[in-house]
């Protein structure tokens, strides 16, 4: 579903490329995650996936970037838009500010897509319902708390039923009650939609939960890509700057120390911890 | 240092924000103020540099009363590093915009200099110096806000979610600047949702909700409550939650805590 | 947060009408208030016409607290330099070098009716009037979509840039910089709580028009609404009505068919 072959893009004025001779592909209905330290330049890969790379941040490309079967540099963002979604960080800032109702902010897209009136009513209803924003339809969405202006981000972008959702860091400015709502949303997602998605994250006991696989990103380059237990475990993740679970890095640790002789697969998420140290204890 | 008598704090649409709050700080106290968005947490700790004044009750800075005190009085003591650093840089280079701080509080110019070069030190930005903030990473920025306040060398420090948007490596850079606060005494308050870190560097936590504080306590009877946990949008952080799981009953803040009590643990198992 | 508008839901026919029928009404008010030669034509407006309508639109105490908070002002102030400083005869009152006189009492109150009903005319069109619907109307008769865009979000953002400017001042003044003082400092105080509010406002910007090109906001081809706005044939001819009353109300005005 998306799919690079030695792609690279340098921001205009810089010498070194942002994105650096990248190669992988994400197939359909797959739920991947990137990690990578502070401008490793997830954002820029998360923005070029979305096509605003070339198309509103301007630069240098070379490579190839297919999502969805679309050459994206080829495409405009007028087209993309359905087709690919893309959710970033402040949840504020993606409210369009021209609609007074959760309803109608829902039903922006689709209007600009020209879609039917009967048809638009049934995707936004059940894209609210779907959203958990069913009992908020007629609220302002300035009047939402943090998670629910995020859960309404989402919804926006998923009522155009896109192929490919790209999340740029949706809950790092959420505090944990609307980091847990926008998760859930995300789980629901994987069950139920065909939908590929691809996730920039730093929690990784978030990603570990439900990711196929994860993308490693360190100075514009891909570094690792595999399934979340061997790559977010790795001590490469910390190497580079990426913060691992208190998990790995108790085990890393206990390990170091020679406290625990035999394990060689460090855990990841509470449930391994647990079992990797029940098992030492013993 | 900080004394709140029955402080009540109402904002101007009616929101009771603060509900007969009583609170004492210690000069060197290490604090976790935390609990969900809307809490009141930072209501409380704005009045703690006078940016706001108690309705009704008072709030005592190095014993005296900040209603009557200018918020730039205060400054002298109560350093608050904001939550967004985009909020606040404005200086056409770095260093101007960490000498900002210190030169407001009248430092002279061999000060305010030292001051600011071993903030930009402190959170590793010495290189960029002489750069645009806005040319910065977002999390340089991040990095910068905080060194700007740090560099006022106040005795009290809170900082508004101070690891937000920031990888290990900034999230490091945090963790030593906090040490060199430690070491120097300062009291320092951390409003927070990232309890990962919190636990790995204060002593006390304040759990707050609804206008009011709900526990005020160390790490190990902070996570107890499952229900008030939930009641403040609070997960127990990740060490905490593995301790418990194995059974362990003490309560780890660091990796380090925690394999000392997963050893002791271990031994008492198996003799 | 709250948006800055005065829109207040009820279920009443007036709010039912389509947004250029309320446009109407309320521009025939306007237009009233500015050609009707006698003031208190001009008040029997606002009494007869406008309070009436908001009663109807059930948003009549909205519409009497909005309204006379805000004429007092240029009531008083409208008083004061006319009553004083327009030529007159008749002197109510002398103080001192200055006499009040009665010729420009009449002449503040004819001009606070007027600004009363031109006030309280856009106060009931806002009161019972959701601006998205109203700019829905209006792009719908050919206003561009980015201007309705940018009214529309202007509205709503304007609280937010409040509140940041508040942050903004709370963490420079936590950084000791003092906001009071004589003008010197004060002016010197203005550099670094308006120069974040730009470049953050601006970071902003760009963020919202990616939101919205991932929307399909600048996507070719026709558009929908999710909305539609209920229109009838006597709405229509009410409309070219008003119309046509306006224009003779100007007309009369400026050929002088109508004095005092």
């Amino acid at each position: 579903m998306i799919r690079l072959e030695r792609f690279s893009f340098t921001y205009p004025g810089e010498d070194q490329p942002a994105l650096s001779d990248l190669s992988f592909e994400v197939p359909a209905g797959q739920f991947y995650g990137l990690v990578g330290p502070n401008g490793a330049g997830k954002s820029t890969l998360c923005y070029a996936l979305a096509g605003m790379i070339p198309h509103y941040f301007k630069g240098t490309l070379s490579g190839s970037l297919t999502v969805a079967e679309i050459d994206i540099a080829q495409s405009s963002l007028g087209e993309l838009a359905g087709t690919i979604g893309l959710v970033f960080q402040n949840p504020f800032n993606q409210i369009s500010g021209s609609r007074f109702s959760v309803r109608g902010e829902v039903a922006l897209g689709l209007e600009n897509l020209g879609v039917p009136r009967d048809q638009i009513t049934d995707q936004v209803d059940e894209t609210l319902e779907q959203s958990g924003l069913a009992d908020l339809g007629e609220r302002s969405p300035f009047a939402l708390s943090g998670g629910q202006q995020q859960r309404l981000a989402i919804a926006s972008i998923l009522v155009m039923q896109p192929a490919v959702l790209i999340l740029d860091e949706p809950t790092s400015q959420l505090d944990p009650v609307g980091t847990s709502e926008v998760y859930a949303l995300l789980h629901q997602l994987v069950g139920q939609h065909e939908t590929t998605v691809l996730i920039a994250e730093h929690k990784l006991e978030r990603l570990a939960e439900f990711t196929d696989n994860v993308l490693v990103l360190n100075q514009g380059r891909l570094l690792a890509n595999g399934p979340p237990k061997t790559v977010l475990t790795d001590p490469l993740i910390e190497e580079i700057g990426v913060q691992p679970t208190r998990y790995t890095q108790a085990a890393r640790q206990a390990r170091a120390r020679g406290l625990i002789l035999k394990k060689d697969e460090f855990p990841l998420t509470l449930q391994d911890a647990q079992e990797f140290f029940d098992d030492a204890a013993v | 240092m900080l004394r709140f008598e029955s402080v009540h704090f109402t904002y101007p649409g009616g929101v009771e924000a603060l509900i007969d709050l009583s609170l004492s700080i210690e000069q060197g106290e290490r604090i976790a103020l935390v609990g969900e968005n809307g809490a009141g947490k930072s209501t409380l700790a704005k009045h703690m540099n006078g940016l706001l004044k108690p309705g009704r009750g008072r709030v005592l800075v190095n014993g005296e009363d900040t209603r009557r005190k200018t918020v730039a009085q205060l400054a002298h003591i109560v350093g608050y590093v904001f939550q967004n650093p985009d909020e606040q840089l404005f200086s056409n280079t770095v260093q101007d915009e960490v000498a900002f701080g210190p030169r407001n509080l009248g430092f002279s110019p061999q000060e305010v200099e030292e001051m600011v070069r071993s903030a930009l030190e402190a959170v590793g930005l010495q290189a960029a110096a002489s750069e645009h903030p806005y040319d910065l990473l977002p999390a340089q920025r991040k990095l910068l806000g905080i060194a700007s306040v740090y560099a006022m060398d106040t005795p009290v420090l809170v900082l508004d979610e101070p690891t937000m948007g920031l990888d290990l490596h900034g999230t490091r850079m945090v963790s030593s600047l906090l040490a060199d606060c430690f070491s120097a005494g300062k009291t320092v308050i951390l409003i927070s949702h990232d309890l990962d870190f919190c636990a790995e560097h204060v002593e006390r936590y304040i759990i707050m909700a609804d206008g009011a504080v709900q526990l005020d306590a160390g790490i190990d009877s902070a996570f107890d409550d499952p229900g008030l946990l939930e009641r403040a949008g609070l997960e127990p952080p990740q060490l905490a939650r593995l301790a418990r799981a194995l059974g362990i009953q003490e309560t780890p803040g660091t990796v380090v805590d925690f394999l000392a009590m997963w050893e002791k643990h271990r031994r008492r198992r198996s003799s | 947060m709250s948006t800055p508008t005065l829109y207040l839901p009820r279920d009443s026919r007036l709010h039912h009408l389509h947004p250029l029928t309320k446009l109407a009404l309320i521009g025939l008010a306007i237009v009233a208030g500015a050609t009707l030669p006698v003031t208190l034509w001009v008040i029997a407006v606002y009494l007869l016409i406008l309070m009436p309508l908001a009663a109807w639109g059930k948003v009549l105490p909205a519409f009497l607290r909005s309204s006379l908070l805000l004429i007092w002002p240029f009531a008083l102030s409208l008083t004061l330099i006319q009553g004083f400083f327009a030529p007159g005869e008749h002197i109510l009152l002398q103080l001192g070098p200055l006499s009040l006189k009665l010729e420009g009492i009449q002449l503040a109150a004819d001009y606070t009716a007027r600004i009363l009903v031109w006030l309280s005319a856009v106060i009931l069109l806002m009161l019972i009037t959701r601006p998205d619907q109203l700019m829905l109307a209006l792009t719908e008769r050919g206003l561009p979509r980015q201007i309705g865009y940018i009214i529309l979000t202007a509205l709503q953002i304007i609280p937010r840039f409040q509140q940041r400017a508040e942050t903004i001042l709370d963490s420079q003044r936590a950084r000791g910089l003092e906001t009071e003082g004589n003008l010197v400092k004060r002016l010197r105080a203005l550099v670094p709580l308006v120069a974040p509010l730009i470049l953050s406002s601006i970071l902003e910007l760009d963020e919202r028009a990616i939101a919205l090109e991932a929307r399909g906001f600048t996507r070719a081809g026709p558009r929908t609404s999710l909305t539609t706005l209920k229109d009838t044939a006597p709405q229509s001819a009410f409309r070219w009505l008003s119309l046509i009353v306006m224009l003779l109300l100007i007309l009369a005005r400026a050929a002088g068919w109508m004095t005092a």
